[in-house]
């Protein structure tokens, strides 16, 4: 390739022009179809995506079950609105604290407008708010009274503290809408997509701001987190990746100390992320929370190489005196480390194609591509750059570290100095170390804890975070999972073949009718229809009556499979309920059971000893009819279906972290395999924070798996570059050993295994492969020359080491910014990928001369022979 | 006014459309033809309740009437539930109070209990359909203020609004009684924003003794996407139900003879 950089060098202004027309055409590409998105109709608009559900593709059972079940218990993604007085003694319950509540939630139900598919925004009718619940209580006299929980704002102290008392009566409000302290309220608001919640909140937060007061609102709730998060993203990229662009270029010019020289990797670094964020809009990608990041792992790459090409010809140009001759020199020497670092880093991100997630899929080609452009940037642009500086303005450059290789003056230098013959003379020292180290890390990964939590993507102290904190304090809890039970029969098939017995056990004509008719009726509705078909048509009162009979047999019988009707079966659920909340992770588990008993208990005079299931499911269904007399009957519908085949538990969870909802998933499947319920039952699971806790297991095997995959390609790399497996499973040692560091640091100091964690390998593959890149073949030249590796290492330790360790100061701390950042995966990619390449530096820079020490004669030996 | 639950007495010569009627006495008519014809009536009612799903739900019922004095006022209803099985012999008995708050009751056989529901709201649930206890016994006229807002070839067409607006969910409701029958055969209801959220359909009428009597009915969810259908049998007026039928007496021991076809 070094033939492009010749021409780069011959056609300096050319290759700049090319290099600029390309960053334009590409910023254009974005710009115009998003800016004018009609005349520009044939590329596609720049669309940000924000939703982590889209880790899966839609396509994903899991998904598809979600919002199926959505859809058919009529439940939707809710913001929690938690309002809390510190200074009232009696919380929110006062009359100015309700009428705020009253009034933000009757403006909540007024945020609904038209959109592309209909009405959007909150979804009223299904609203948890007290002026929109129902209470049931007693009325005096055996009377039972259904009413709006607040139908309107309290005047008076005790009519406020009569509204909690009410609903903290209510087990299906009491820690859901009203405090178990009696002094905070919390809101449920469903809306009709995630992506409406950030809009939503800001409508709610202006809203609130026109209370009088010294009420608290706190707003949350996963949709919240989730969309909050992609609208700060953006925010925060806006911010860090340009600071961080700042820091490494304020570092080289620290190191090169010529503004018009560093430049260079700049525009290597601005071209690349450019064209590469170009490709991935106009190929009519999504910006998602992966691919956002993309430009920060872009970044250190693509500066890599030219800070190399910068190092070494800042220790080159004062011999040559001539940029020409500095530069070919230099590209000569690198062309094809950097080639291989580019290869290497390629297929490290590559390799993520083959996980099963999509946004880490299109994140690693696009690095992929990324990387690539930055290897062709860096060899041609580079140059180029070199040579359209006037030798004039190279005066004096490098000047003041002529002849450094005898007489070390910078630090850096000097330090590098005494490192290489110290590997030398410690060379069993340093392996040991190393073993042991390798040991502790392998403890360290024993101990990773795989977990992740949307909300906990904010820092500490973000309003989000402090909103989850306040309200799960006082709360069952703002994080929802959904757990459906069904029978494990198909209870259709078994009500067709008890209605076939109950019909052959019937002498009566019409029942020999229906018998006859009955494989032509789909189902239950049908057999009905056809019934009420005949009744219609009765010639005399006596058929008509036998066909009310029947009708009456066929409901009968079609109840005996209605399973959740059967008290047995709410005793079962109810007991499960039970069970949860003895697990601690469970704030509160709302069901059909906690309805029955509730109605129950009002219809026996509001007595605590009728809160209990009745014993027949007539006077079950009964009391369902009851509960069907209030202004919200659908409500039924959350937690069941019509066929009463299939319950819903609405489970409550004061931590999203996925260990918390797996310990929750392993605790139902205990709890379902210890008790055995009276019809056999099986489990599924929905609901957001469900959700992700699949996604995480995805990801987990998936980067475990492309990232073994990786390794196996990098190392076959190696072996092909180096011509020698020794050699090339050599390479594969600083990043083998900064890998298991760095994951063993993440388990001793138990930091969660997230999703920014787990993209780290490939990114540690990736840049940990390049240093050893560089040395060995490095080594390997300058063994070539000074014979015994004794003698090698002064030269090693010269302008390679200072090369790979100027590389590693200006990215590692290039990244610092990353850590201000308010978001943590970004904290935590600033803060791994400094640490990467800093011990991959330091890895490379100790064992392996350490290892070439101790096993020179094999190695060179092999090598020869 | 509202609803066809119940049926009428209108004598067809009293819809003369010769006179002009002020809206007074349109809806007072209409709410006669709705609720009041014949001095007592009774019908085998099948309900159903279909989602936005299209999951159906199925009740049985036979609903009783009575009338108390002359003049359209107050009222007692007697419905007892055949279907589904589980909640068969339920009833729901109500005396409707033309002066003041109703008086409702609901038995629960499989309780053995017999509850008095409070009347503080009646637009809640009729039994889980879309329909309200309010659309069920009917709403008193006095309770809203009416104007005639249009005078079609078929229809008047009556705005009520309410006099209480905040025990109510509506913002106000418009009627289209028929000019001959003065059945309302459509009803909207709109919300404080002026939108229609929910509708009431007469869907088929027939004169049953005399009577032009809503046979099938219907009432439309149109934010949730639920519909219930009431479709009427056997429909009979003036058949002379005795009164003591209507006590609390008979919630627990129906009277047989007047539920069967």
């Amino acid at each position: 390739m070094l033939v492009l950089s010749q021409a780069a060098s011959n056609k300096p202004k050319t290759f700049m022009w090319a290099g600029i027309l390309i960053s334009v055409l590409f910023i254009l590409g974005v710009a115009l179809p998003t800016l004018l998105p009609q005349q520009v109709s044939f590329l596609p608009p720049l669309s940000i995506d924000t939703d982590p559900e889209n880790m899966l593709s839609s396509d994903e059972p899991v998904r598809v079950f979600h919002n199926d079940r959505k859809k058919e218990y009529s439940l939707y993604d809710m913001i929690v609105v938690g309002v809390v007085n510190k200074t009232d003694p009696q919380g929110v319950f006062n009359p100015q604290s309700l009428k705020n509540i009253y009034d933000l939630g009757e403006y909540a139900r007024g945020l609904v407008w038209e959109g592309k598919n209909g009405p959007e925004g909150v979804i009223g009718a299904e609203m948890i708010s007290p002026s929109n619940v129902d209470n049931i209580e007693q009325a005096g006299m055996g009377t039972v009274r259904f009413e709006w929980l607040m139908k309107s704002p309290p005047d008076t102290q005790e009519e406020a503290q009569r509204i909690y008392d009410k609903a903290a009566n209510l087990p299906f409000l009491k820690d859901t809408l009203v405090s178990g302290d009696g002094k905070a309220m919390a809101l449920y608001i469903p809306i009709s997509a995630k992506n409406l919640s950030y809009e939503i909140a800001n409508k709610l937060r202006a809203k609130i701001a026109t209370f009088k007061g010294n009420d608290e609102y706190h707003i949350t709730g996963l949709p919240i987190a989730q969309d909050t998060f992609g609208v700060e993203m953006f925010i925060q990229m806006a911010i860090s990746a340009p600071l961080a662009m700042l820091l490494i270029f304020l570092l080289m010019w620290y190191f090169f100390k010529s503004v018009k020289l560093i430049v260079a990797p700049m525009i290597v670094a601005m071209v690349s992320v450019i064209v590469t964020m170009g490709a991935l809009v106009m190929t009519g990608h999504t910006v998602h929370i992966m691919s956002s990041m993309i430009p920060v792992f872009i970044m250190p790459i693509a500066v890599l190489d030219a800070v190399h090409i910068l190092s070494d010809f800042f220790d080159a140009y004062p011999r040559f005196k001539d940029r020409r001759k500095a530069v070919a020199h230099v590209m000569e020497e690198l062309n094809s480390p950097m080639l291989y670092t580019s290869l290497t880093t390629a297929a490290g991100f590559g390799s993520l194609a083959f996980t099963p997630i999509p946004p880490v899929q299109i994140f690693g080609i696009f690095i992929a591509f990324g990387v690539a452009m930055a290897w062709l940037f860096t060899v041609t642009l580079v140059p180029a750059y070199i040579m359209l500086m006037s030798e004039k303005s190279l005066e004096g450059f490098g000047l003041a570290h002529h002849g450094e290789d005898e007489h070390p003056s910078s630090p850096l230098a000097k330090l590098l100095q005494v490192m290489g013959p110290f590997t030398y003379t410690h060379a069993k020292s340093v392996l040991a170390v190393t073993v042991v180290l390798f040991g502790v890390s392998a403890y360290g990964i024993s101990k990773i804890q795989i977990n992740d939590n949307p909300v906990k993507w904010f820092a500490e102290g973000h309003e989000i975070r402090v909103a989850d904190k306040e309200l799960n304090a006082r709360f069952a809890g703002t994080y929802m999972a959904f757990l459906e039970l069904r029978p494990a029969v198909d209870t259709k098939k078994a009500f067709a073949d008890a209605l076939w017995q109950a019909l052959d056990q019937d002498s009566g004509p019409q029942a020999k009718i229906l018998k006859d008719k009955l494989p032509a009726l789909n189902d239950v509705n049908a057999v009905k229809d056809y019934i009420s078909g005949q009744m219609d048509a009765a010639a005399d009162d006596e058929a008509y009556d036998a066909w009310d009979a029947l009708a009456t047999l066929v409901d009968e019988t079609y109840g005996r499979f209605e399973i959740f009707k059967h008290p047995d079966m709410l005793r079962y659920v109810g007991a499960l309920q039970q069970y949860l909340l003895k697990t601690d992770l469970v704030g509160k588990s709302n069901a059909l059971p906690d309805i029955v008993k509730t109605v129950h208990r009002e219809l026996f005079l509001g007595k605590e000893d009728a809160f209990r299931i009745p014993d027949t499911q007539n006077a079950v269904a009964q009391t369902l009819i009851t509960y069907q007399n209030s202004h919200r009957p659908n409500d039924l519908w959350h937690f069941t279906t019509p066929d009463y085949d299939k319950t819903v538990l609405w489970i409550q969870l004061k931590s999203g972290d996925n260990k918390d909802m797996n310990r929750v998933i392993k605790a139902v499947d205990a709890f379902l395999a210890q008790n055995k319920a009276p019809v056999a039952l099986e489990r599924n699971w929905f609901g957001l924070t469900y959700i992700n806790t699949v996604w995480q297991d995805k990801m987990v095997s998936g980067m475990l798996e492309s990232f073994l995959g990786s390794f196996v390609i990098v190392l076959l790399m190696m072996i092909f570059l180096f011509r020698s497996l020794t050699w090339g499973l050599l390479s594969m040692v600083p990043l083998t050993v900064t890998i298991a560091f760095i994951y063993g640091i993440i388990g001793l100091i138990g930091k969660d295994y997230d999703m920014p964690v787990a993209v780290l390998s490939s990114l540690s593959l990736g840049l940990a492969v390049d240093y050893a890149i560089h040395f060995l073949a490095r080594s390997r030249e300058a063994a070539r020359k000074h014979g015994v590796w004794k003698d090698t290492i002064g030269a090693v330790f010269g302008e390679p080491a200072r090369a790979i360790a100027r590389n590693v100061i200006v990215i590692g701390m290039g990244f610092t910014p990353l850590l201000f950042a308010p978001l943590v995966p970004y904290k935590t990619v600033g803060f791994f990928i400094s640490a990467i390449l800093l011990f991959a530096g330091i890895a490379t820079l100790l064992i392996l001369p350490a290892i070439i020490t101790v096993f020179e004669q094999f190695l060179f030996k092999r090598k020869d022979a | 006014m509202r609803k066809f639950l119940l049926l009428l007495a209108l004598p067809l010569f009293l819809a003369s459309p010769a006179f002009a009627l002020d809206v007074s006495e349109i809806v007072a008519k209409a709410s006669h033809a709705a609720y009041y014809q014949g001095a007592d009536g009774r019908a085998r009612v099948k309900m159903e309740i279909t989602d936005k799903q299209g999951r159906k739900r199925t009740r049985d019922f036979v609903i009783l009437r009575r009338n108390v004095g002359e003049g359209d006022k107050d009222q007692k209803f007697y419905v007892y539930f055949n279907r589904p099985a589980d909640v068969s012999k339920t009833v729901f008995m109500v005396w409707k109070h033309v002066g003041g708050d109703d008086d409702r009751w609901l038995y629960l056989p499989a309780l053995d209990l017999v509850k008095r529901i409070a009347a503080s709201d009646e637009r809640t649930s009729f039994v889980g359909s879309d329909f309200f206890y309010e659309d069920v016994s009917g709403r008193n006229t006095t309770e809203d203020t009416h104007e005639l807002v249009e005078t079609t070839d078929n229809y008047y067409v009556v705005k009520s609004t309410p006099k209480k607006p905040d025990l109510v969910e509506f913002s106000y409701y418009k009627s289209y009684i028929h000019k001959t029958s003065f059945i309302p055969v459509k009803i909207e209801f709109y919300d404080k924003n002026g939108e229609k959220y929910r509708e009431a359909a007469a869907e088929k009428v027939d004169t049953i003794q005399g009577y032009s009597t809503v046979t099938q009915g219907s009432m439309s969810d149109l934010r949730s996407g639920s519909k219930t259908v009431l479709t009427y049998s056997t429909v009979q007026y003036d058949i002379g139900l005795p009164d003591d039928i209507f006590t609390e007496r008979y919630l627990r021991t129906p009277p047989t003879d007047y539920l069967k076809k």
